[in-house]
């Protein structure tokens, strides 16, 4: 019973992590129309960065501040360099993306190497939960995308350039006749977008490994999340990402952790053939 | 010239190349190289099938590994479990990939665009952890290694198999000229012009009266099929079949070496997959990080040239052909 | 001749959510008229023409093409049965030429799963192809990509790929908008000579070339049909005057 619990608990914490870095895709694909292959890359980039803070500075706090801007500066250059060029060609965005995956995998190995690295947490020891020892860091990770999630909900409801966003998303020619810049919109969420996973990358990386192929597993899970949840619905994703998480943590301490894999992707397929909006399109609407 | 000379030229040549290699290839370059020839031509095969959905029928499928690897497995699991001979072994894995197809396209095509490309990638994971989490029968990581059945025996003395590597390459160079010329039946066809009628428009191709789902799964069967084929193939070429090959990565692989060699040309995707099987063999050696030229590669080309490199031939051809006697000629007729 | 309608729609009506879009639409269309749709923007001129051919279902409704019910068939299925249209926005293959589109349309007529055919060989489709380029003018451009037409040759087009599916009915959706005066007498014109071999609807915006051409005239206004006679009728219908004629283009 108690693996059920710790398993549960981390598949909660997990879901959490991948909730953040799966909101970056959807609104991606929301505003976008793109299909971000890289996406999971863009994750890994971040665990990197997140070492070479620690190894640069000694301090793992700090990444959690600078990790998040420097990803949305690489974004916003991607998007720049490569996202608004292929506006035209939208069928072969999957295309791009996926050679964008290539080059910031290569790029990583052949800069921080092939080896995998584990972290230390910055915060060790335990605490007592439901009747086992939890680690405290598995906690902070899961109050850290908390705070961010809602942080970018805020953004996104409580700001002008969100205002914007959702116009752009809901009718981008409208929104382009109103005055609204929807090229720097399209900037801005990518950058977001990559920050997002960035982030997601510092938090996570001490509780997994960095490691340039770490955005690989990474990638059908946020899909799954996005598609679960219903593509574009944001809080769908993030409740998605955490059943699913959850479902999966569960699972894993009765199977094979592949046969909770394969089930989650079973799931998936019926919800894309039988509701596309995902499986909370009836509330939302 | 008429640019459908020009175009028999290249296919005659190419012919030519392909017969020769292993004559020829030897006298100028490493004679490892006609073993990955062999392994172009087999590659090519899964590009095809990418472009004959994505090019031909407009369905970017990023899951095509998922029928590569059934006959990859197919092929092994005949061999090393069922105790097939050769033919019924190589019947088996094309069977199995082509019925996976006829089984996961009923549900796929109901999906277009995005949604498309998603769902096929979904079902090549749910298969490919299958693969890995069914050791017994697959092998799981290790992948399933068999020993290769003669093609014929005659007799005591006169056996033909593929461990024979001129027999292995002729049969591997035969068998995908034969789906090559298949395929240019089929697109020449009334169906091959369904199929570019549904890219075009499809609901314009409903209203003229086509069963443009119908059509899609004919499509994405033989898609299957021909994957399958070169599954098939690859499990002969190496003796043995591997979950590794079913990953989205494979099937992204074929997506890129058909983008690159030009969607909607027969023959594109035998040059992206050269052009990039050259590149990895040849810049691997003296750049370890030589990928980061294949994701620009494939950047650029997707930016600049989205038809590829077999559009930018065509439109080199066309352009020469309507200076020299002011024709214009855009039928399907010369799209080789 | 049989006195069954060519086309028959009883309380046939469309809601989207909380929309009602068509709102127990009842009409009969006869053969050997032409037969006009008018209504404001929004009246539900093209979703009825949606729902009878199959691209949107009728949230309730029958409809009957030639006494058959095609209520619940597929557009592609209505197509086979010979009731073809144009759409509102000019909508051919754009990447194949002009005889390829009209080819394939031909062909759909003897099914195209035919895998070991050569397409060039398929002489019923060549020849259909062929007569419809040469009637509606387009012989010289045969070879061209449709991409490559002029808007008034695209229109035309459109409806050459509607006659190559050889229709019994024929449905027009805005054939002459956005033309300019010649095109729209050229292309009025042809649909004039075709009215006199097939049953042909039409909407039409231009109310002129709607009195003038068709001899019944449907109005349509907020999902119902409002009024219904011939050009003379209509013309002095009150409602119709106050809810149509009166406020628009005037």
């Amino acid at each position: 019973m108690d693996v059920v619990i710790a398993l549960g608990m981390n598949g909660i914490v997990w879901g959490l992590i991948i909730a953040l870095i799966a909101l970056g895709l959807s609104i991606i694909f929301g505003l976008l129309d793109i299909i971000n292959i890289a996406h999971g890359d863009f994750f890994m980039v971040g665990t990197v960065l997140a070492w070479f803070v620690l190894q640069t500075t000694g301090n793992y706090w700090l990444a959690f501040f600078i990790v998040p801007i420097i990803g949305f500066g690489i974004g916003a250059l991607i998007e720049y360099s490569v996202i608004q060029p292929i506006k035209n060609a939208a069928a072969l965005s999957i295309v791009a993306t996926f050679g964008l995956s290539i080059i910031l995998q290569e790029s990583v190995r052949a800069t921080y190497g092939a080896a995998p690295t584990r972290l230390v947490p910055p915060i060790t020891g335990t605490i007592p939960m439901f009747g086992l020892e939890y680690e405290i860091y598995r906690l902070f990770a899961a109050a850290v995308s908390i705070f961010a999630i809602a942080l970018f909900f805020g953004f996104l409801h409580r700001t002008k350039f969100g205002t914007w966003m959702r116009a752009v998303r809901f009718d981008p020619e409208m929104a382009t006749a109103m005055g609204i810049p929807a090229r720097k919109i399209y900037m801005v969420t990518f950058a977001i977008g990559f920050a997002m996973a960035a982030l997601g990358g510092v938090v996570a990386a001490p509780i997994t490994t960095v490691d340039f192929q770490g955005g690989v597993d990474i990638l059908p899970f946020c899909f799954m999340a996005v598609i679960i949840g219903g593509l574009g619905n944001l809080e769908g994703t993030v409740a998605a990402a955490v059943m699913l998480a959850f479902f999966e943590g569960v699972m894993a301490s009765f199977f094979d952790p592949t046969i909770a894999r394969i089930g989650s992707l079973c799931l998936m397929s019926i919800v894309l053939l039988i509701r596309p909006h995902g499986i909370f399109a009836g509330a939302t609407r | 010239m008429t640019p459908t000379k020009v175009h028999q030229l290249g296919i005659i040549a190419l012919i030519v190349f392909t017969v020769a290699a292993p004559w020829v290839l030897p006298l100028f370059v490493d004679s490892f190289w006609v073993d990955i020839y062999s392994e172009m031509l087999i590659w090519s095969l899964l590009a095809a099938s990418v472009n004959l959905l994505f090019g031909y029928v407009g369905l970017l499928s990023f899951g095509q590994a998922l029928f590569f690897g059934m006959g990859m497995y197919g092929v092994a699991i005949g061999i090393a479990k069922m105790g097939l001979g050769f033919w019924p072994a190589f019947g088996f894995g094309t069977f199995l990939a082509t019925a996976m197809a006829a089984v996961a396209g009923v549900f796929a095509v109901r999906l277009t665009w995005h949604y498309f490309a998603i769902i096929t990638v979904v079902f090549s994971l749910i298969f490919y952890f299958t693969a890995l989490s069914w050791k017994p029968l697959t092998g799981g990581d290790d992948g399933l290694p068999f020993s290769m059945p003669p093609i014929f025996t005659f007799g005591e003395d006169v056996k033909l198999s593929l461990t024979n590597t001129t027999i292995q390459y002729y049969f591997i160079a035969l068998t995908v000229g034969l789906c090559y010329t298949l395929l240019a039946i089929v697109l020449r066809s009334p169906l091959g012009r369904a199929f570019r009628t549904v890219k075009e428009n499809d609901m314009r191709a409903s209203l003229i009266g086509l069963n443009v789902y119908l059509v899609r799964l004919t499509a994405f069967i033989c898609a299957g099929f021909i994957a399958g084929v070169a599954g098939s193939l690859f499990a002969f070429f190496g003796r043995y079949a591997s979950a590794s090959y079913m990953f989205y990565h494979v099937s992204g692989e074929a997506v890129v070496w058909a983008i690159i060699g030009g969607v909607g040309t027969l023959l594109g995707p035998v040059v992206g997959t050269s052009l990039l099987i050259i590149l990895r063999e040849e810049l691997s050696h003296v750049w370890e990080h030589y990928l980061l030229l294949v994701g620009s590669i494939v950047i650029i080309v997707v930016i600049f040239a989205p038809r590829g490199l077999g559009g930018l031939w065509h439109g080199l051809v066309n352009r020469l052909a309507s200076r020299n006697d002011g024709t214009l000629d855009s039928s399907e007729e010369t799209k080789l | 001749m049989t006195d069954i309608p060519v086309l028959e729609i009883t309380n046939v009506e469309k809601h989207f959510g909380g929309l009602v879009a068509l709102d127990s639409v009842n009409a009969a269309v006869e053969s050997g008229k032409l037969t006009a749709i008018i209504g404001p923007n929004g009246a539900g001129k093209t979703t009825l023409f949606n729902v009878i051919t199959g691209i949107l279902p009728a949230s309730a409704g029958q409809l009957k093409f030639q006494g058959q019910d095609i209520t619940r068939k597929s557009a592609h299925e209505i197509s086979r049965l010979g009731l073809a249209r144009t759409l509102q926005i000019k909508s051919v293959f754009n990447g194949m030429t002009v005889r390829e589109n009209l080819w394939i349309a031909a062909q759909s007529r003897d099914g195209v799963f035919k895998p070991f055919q050569r397409a060039s060989k398929s002489k019923r489709a060549n020849e259909t192809a062929d007569r419809i380029c040469e009637e509606l003018g387009l012989s010289a451009l045969a070879n061209q990509e449709a991409s490559n037409l002029s808007y008034g040759d695209i229109a035309l087009l459109e409806i050459g790929l509607a006659l190559a599916t050889e229709p019994k009915l024929l449905l027009l959706d805005e054939p002459i908008c956005g033309m300019g005066p010649a095109e729209t007498e050229q292309t009025v014109a042809k649909i004039q000579e075709l009215a006199k071999r097939i049953d042909i609807v039409i909407i039409e915006h231009d109310i002129e070339v709607v009195f003038d051409i068709s001899e019944d005239i449907i109005v349509m206004n907020l999902g119902q049909i409002l009024a219904r006679g011939t050009p003379k009728e209509i013309a002095s219908n009150v409602a119709v005057r106050a809810a149509y004629l009166g406020d628009d283009d005037a």
